[in-house]
């Protein structure tokens, strides 16, 4: 006789069960959210979550914002240790330069003094900043140094652009602190110079807003665009040798013409003078 | 209560990680997912009834910048939860070498089931490609043991946790 044993019913568990149920229903739902079209029930589902999630997607792209600025933040500061390092070799080279600058001159006076030359002018002066400009008066400007700094009436001033060291205009008043600088392109500024080509000598005016001019060259007088014209020995105020500016032009064919009138575009623009240096005592050491 | 707010701040760390990542890495054309990983890592912890919903919202949000589907993420982020409450029964999620496998194996997975149920109900291609999946998901991986040490350190053995 053969027994039939009866096999047990699989019994399954609630925990089982709830196990099933969880992510059944989330992918049901899922499903749902997808069959369903964007505009009815999702798109008010969407208005929902974006009360939920607007802040958090606000937060996160803040943050992430954040962490692309410090990216930049961090090539800046690495750029600029590069920087860093690159100017303290300029500067060791700069004093390498100097050294050797000093060397030179003391040989130069060397020499000058044994084949008793006149010797070179070396400016002496003090740095000043520009601390006023007339709005009216674009060739006037108020610097803030004066006659506690030893800047005396008739003082040349310079001023640095591109790098070159070029006329900027003369001091025409002066209190105890701040001083007046008559720029080069005022109609009242004139000084003596020469154009480095042939060395003629002529008499630079200002012109206002028109270009720069210089009177009296010589009519044969070979002038070209771009020559550069520097202050001469023979100007009471301006030591000689500084740059004033480039020829950007000659008035030619007038009738009765005796001398040419050369226009001069100056280094030092009006506009842009931010720091001057005045030359004291004539620019003689 | 506790484990909760733990639980909610987790989650608002994921989706500012999720962004930040994302935006980094799509320069690079890589589909980085590391919003999965947190998913991951949250039902490698979390009993089911807190980790299958969980994993879902983590879908919902990414949805929630989709303009043509809508649930697709919340699909494949509870089917990615399915896997790993399966796989919990074999592997040891405290171990590195799961956590990496198993991010790796789902973000790849999620991009490709993305891509097919988009084509499937939008009959509009989604493919971010197969290099950019493949580095999105070798990058989320990479990641994934820094986002299971976060959470399982931050929920810790709380009332909403398997070990709790």
């Amino acid at each position: 006789m053969l027994l039939h044993r009866k096999s047990p019913k699989k019994q399954v568990s609630p925990g089982m069960r709830r196990r099933f149920l969880w992510p059944l229903s989330f992918l049901l739902l899922s499903f749902l959210l997808m069959i369903l079209p964007l505009e009815g029930v999702v798109a008010s589902v969407k208005a929902v979550l974006a009360y939920v999630f607007i802040p958090q997607v606000r937060l996160a792209h803040g943050t992430a914002k954040y962490a692309e600025n410090v990216h930049q933040t961090v090539r800046e500061l690495l750029d600029a240790h590069r920087e860093n390092r690159a100017l303290k070799q300029e500067i060791e080279m700069t004093k390498l330069l100097a050294s050797q600058a000093e060397a030179i001159l003391d040989e130069n006076g060397r020499l000058t003094e044994i084949l008793h030359l006149n010797p070179a002018k070396r400016w002496t002066g003090v740095w000043a900043k520009v601390a006023y400009r007339e709005p009216t008066q674009w060739n006037t400007v108020i610097i803030d140094k004066g006659s506690r700094d030893g800047i005396r009436e008739r003082s040349a001033v310079i001023s640095m652009e591109q790098g070159k060291e070029g006329l900027a205009g003369v001091v025409v008043e002066v209190t105890e602190n701040t001083s007046k600088v008559l720029l080069v392109r005022d109609e009242d500024f004139s000084a003596a110079v020469y154009l480095e080509r042939g060395q003629e000598e002529g008499l630079l005016v200002g012109n206002g807003p028109r270009p720069v001019r210089i009177k009296y060259i010589p009519l044969l007088t070979r002038v070209e665009k771009g020559d550069k014209v520097f202050t001469a020995a023979t100007s009471s105020i301006f030591p000689a040798g500084i740059l004033v500016g480039e020829v950007s032009g000659v008035r030619e064919n007038e009738d009765f013409q005796t001398a040419l009138t050369v226009h001069v575009e100056p280094l030092v623009h009006s506009a842009s003078v931010k720091e001057v240096f005045v030359i004291l005592d004539g620019g003689r050491k | 209560m506790w484990s909760f707010a733990k639980l909610v701040f987790l989650f608002v760390l994921a989706t500012v990680f999720h962004w930040a990542f994302a935006s980094i890495f799509s320069y690079w054309g890589l589909s980085v997912n590391i919003l999965l990983a947190f998913a991951a890592a949250f039902c490698a912890v979390l009993k089911p009834a807190f980790g299958y919903p969980v994993a879902f919202i983590c879908g919902l949000f990414l949805d929630f910048f989709g303009t043509k589907l809508f649930g697709n993420n919340a699909f494949t982020f509870t089917v990615c939860a399915c896997i790993v409450y399966g796989l919990s029964e074999r592997f040891d999620f405290e171990a590195v070498f799961p956590q990496v496998v198993t991010v790796f194996g789902l973000v790849f997975l999620a991009g490709v089931l993305n891509s097919l149920l988009f084509l499937w109900f939008t009959s509009a291609a989604m493919w971010p490609g197969f290099w950019g999946l493949l580095g999105g998901a070798l990058i989320s991986a990479f990641f994934a043991p820094a986002v299971f040490w976060l959470v399982r350190r931050t929920l810790g053995k709380g009332a909403v946790c398997r070990q709790g």
